[in-house]
């Protein structure tokens, strides 16, 4: 049981630390962006390209840290062995 | 020409995205168990869906006429006008709602055990690779221009 606990607070640690990181730098590169376009309109195409690459990469992080906690949760590779090894010591 | 090289960077990103996708999708299906491929297919799709709702949420936000010196005090980042706040408002705002609806998807995929979560990752990975590739390729096309 023990396990299946760290797990979940494993997970929730997880997406919120990766949450954090990502929602920063996000915030960081649009307030660039922003401001770099209203100081120069004319660069408004080359800012939004390289701000869309650095966001889909940034939003990439964000989106594996929630599949390796809900991986954590749902679908531990190693959940049915612990269970069996579980019962077999209770017993 | 600095134009040049970012619309050609991301029209490579834009094809090479379906272009990975398609191919890594078709060796799921021949060499992987169903639910690999599944987690392949959905994640791919997923990722590329989110990618072109970005990319339609930033072009369309970001026109120069919409953001001018009048909405944003350049020397005073904390200074927006309630134009220039609604603006930024709506980029974040679709941000989570296209995000949240991505989370749920993940979610659902993954608790019914629709999809093998290795896969899944496989599949969300397509556009990070062809970023990769697309930046590598600038990168070498640059060295070897200098070179001669």
């Amino acid at each position: 049981m023990d396990f299946f606990i760290a797990c979940v607070w494993a997970a929730g640690i997880a997406i919120g630390i990766a949450a954090f990181g990502c929602s920063i730098g996000q915030g960081m590169g649009l307030n660039g962006a922003v401001q770099g376009i209203a100081r120069n309109p004319e660069s408004s195409g080359k800012v939004t390209v390289t701000l869309l690459i650095g966001l889909a990469m940034i939003e990439s992080l964000c989106i594996y840290a929630l599949v390796v906690a809900l991986i954590l949760i749902y679908a531990h590779p190693q959940a049915a062995e612990i269970i069996k090894t579980v019962a077999v010591v209770a017993k | 020409m600095g134009f040049d090289i970012h619309k050609r960077l991301i029209d490579f990103v834009i094809k090479s995205n379906w272009y990975i996708f398609i191919i890594i999708t078709l060796l799921g299906f021949i060499n992987t168990p169903l639910k690999f491929a599944l987690g392949i297919l959905f994640g791919g799709f997923l990722v590329i869906a989110n990618f072109h709702l970005l990319r339609h949420t930033l072009y369309k936000a970001f026109q120069p006429l919409k953001l001018d010196k009048n909405n944003f005090n350049l020397n005073d980042s904390s200074i927006i006008s309630n134009e220039g706040r609604w603006l930024l408002n709506k980029v974040i705002i679709k941000y989570y709602i296209r995000f949240t609806i991505s989370g749920i998807v993940i979610f659902t995929l993954i608790n019914k055990n629709i999809v093998e979560p290795i896969g899944l990752i496989i599949g969300l990975s397509v556009v990070v690779v062809s970023i990769i590739a697309a930046t590598t390729l600038e990168l070498t096309r640059l060295i070897f221009k200098e070179a001669v």
